[in-house]
């Protein structure tokens, strides 16, 4: 079963409840994120990715297109003059919050010609992080809940527990991966990864040589997924191009 | 104050070992420490299956909790709009000058924590003050003087006898 619906004019299909910013990119019509994360969905909280719909009912409405179900005969405009108004006050908001943030939120901020704000809302002038809550999010799905949001309000903040180098910390680097802004310190350098004021040692693929896990993010995936020995010494990337007979 | 391991295990044990019980478990650490010691949080994760992070998380969301040692009494000056009005900044500073802490602190003998709360719910008493379960209202500089002056005679004679 399909949805009929218009994004910017054009006629596009949809799974019914599909979200219309995943049904625009699929019809090559692109929308602005930040929070979005396709194996980590429902943030929805950037709301950069606003656009303008109307119903088939002819109610009008402005939605995150993250989380918007696609239905029939829904018309969405994406790149609207109103669109575009509400994108550049929540990326003001937004690069206020985080003045250092770097990747797609400056070149955004660009894009939409913000700049020069004022740093009303700015509570630290270092800061890096919109706050979207991807980090917490993957390490908990992906890792192994090293890291939470913590306090609140204004001086919320993502943290390791009591701000100390995490224990549960299996250095996998998801959260510094997920990222949008580069907000989460990770380097590897001579075979060893530092993040969260931890040290990993990265152990290297049998295969191609390079380092591509820590001995900690193996253990820990082993204990899981009950994966074999062999399987876990080769890096994704290699492991993909190896036929099912080369791993066992 | 940092509880024995065996009253800390029975109060743990008051509650099935599941993450929807932390609050409650954390609101009791609190009751009896007067604030939520570290190895306590940590313990209370371990016994709840909560991951450190998410309890951490927790115990610094809510304004009620403490992570530090807090003073015997804890002075909670309402801030709410009606004492706001009323000059609950004048209470503040007023408490300052009897105990020598500003708000947050801690005074010298450990006797009194100064805080604030958005509302007390008692707004036709603004100013108010609650410390422990007592409720103070229609706060004068006088007033405050006498309550803290009786709280210190209290904790005096309780040494005495
Ligand atoms: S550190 Fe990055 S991923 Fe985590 S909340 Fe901040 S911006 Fe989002
Ligand atoms: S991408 Fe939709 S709210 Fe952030």
């Amino acid at each position: 079963m399909t949805v009929n619906l218009m994004i910017d004019g054009l006629a596009c299909e949809a799974a019914p409840g599909q979200h219309v910013l995943d049904v625009a990119r699929q019809n090559g019509v692109e929308i602005p994120t930040l929070c979005h994360h396709e194996a980590l969905a429902g943030q929805a909280c950037c709301r950069l990715c606003v656009v303008e719909i109307e119903e088939a009912s002819g109610s009008r409405d402005v939605v995150v297109s993250c989380t918007y179900p696609a239905k029939e005969g829904l018309k969405v405009s994406t790149n609207s003059e109103q669109v575009r108004r509400l994108r550049r006050t929540v990326l003001t908001l937004l690069a206020e919050r985080a003045p250092l943030a770097e990747g797609a939120l400056p070149a955004y901020c660009q894009e939409y010609g913000v700049t020069g704000y004022d740093l009303r809302f700015t509570v630290d002038k270092d800061e890096k992080c919109i706050l979207c809550g991807l980090c917490t999010k993957a390490c908990a799905e992906l890792g192994n809940s090293a890291i939470e949001t913590t306090l609140r309000g204004v001086d919320k903040q993502v943290a390791p527990p009591f701000d100390e180098p995490p224990a549960a910390c299996i250095g996998c680097a998801s959260c510094a991966e997920v990222c949008p802004t580069g907000a989460i310190a990770c380097e590897d350098a001579d075979g060893v990864r530092t993040i969260w004021e931890k040290e990993f040692e990265l152990l290297r693929c049998e295969a191609c040589g390079k380092p591509f896990a820590t001995a900690e993010e193996l253990a820990w995936l082993k204990e899981r997924l009950l994966d074999t020995e062999l399987n876990l010494a080769y890096c994704p990337s290699c492991r993909g191009k190896m036929s099912l007979k080369d791993l066992t | 104050m940092i509880l024995a391991q065996e009253k800390l295990t029975e109060l743990l044990q008051a509650y099935p070992p599941e993450r929807q019980h932390t609050l409650a478990v954390f609101q009791d650490i609190q009751k009896e420490c007067g604030y939520l010691p570290k190895e306590h949080i940590v313990a209370a994760a371990d016994y709840l299956k909560v991951p450190l992070s998410q309890a951490y998380a927790m115990a610094t969301f809510y304004h009620t909790f403490s992570l530090t040692p807090r003073g015997k009494h804890v002075i909670k000056v309402c801030d709410g709009t009606a004492c706001h009005i009323k000059d609950s900044k004048g209470v503040l500073q007023s408490l300052e000058r009897l105990l020598g802490v500003g708000l947050g602190g801690t005074d010298a003998d450990g006797l009194f924590t100064i805080e604030t709360v958005a509302c007390l719910g008692c707004c036709a008493l603004a100013p108010a003050m609650q410390i422990g379960e007592e409720y103070y209202g229609n706060l004068t500089d006088e007033i405050i003087a006498e309550v803290i002056a009786d709280y210190r005679r209290r904790e005096a004679g309780e040494v005495v006898a």
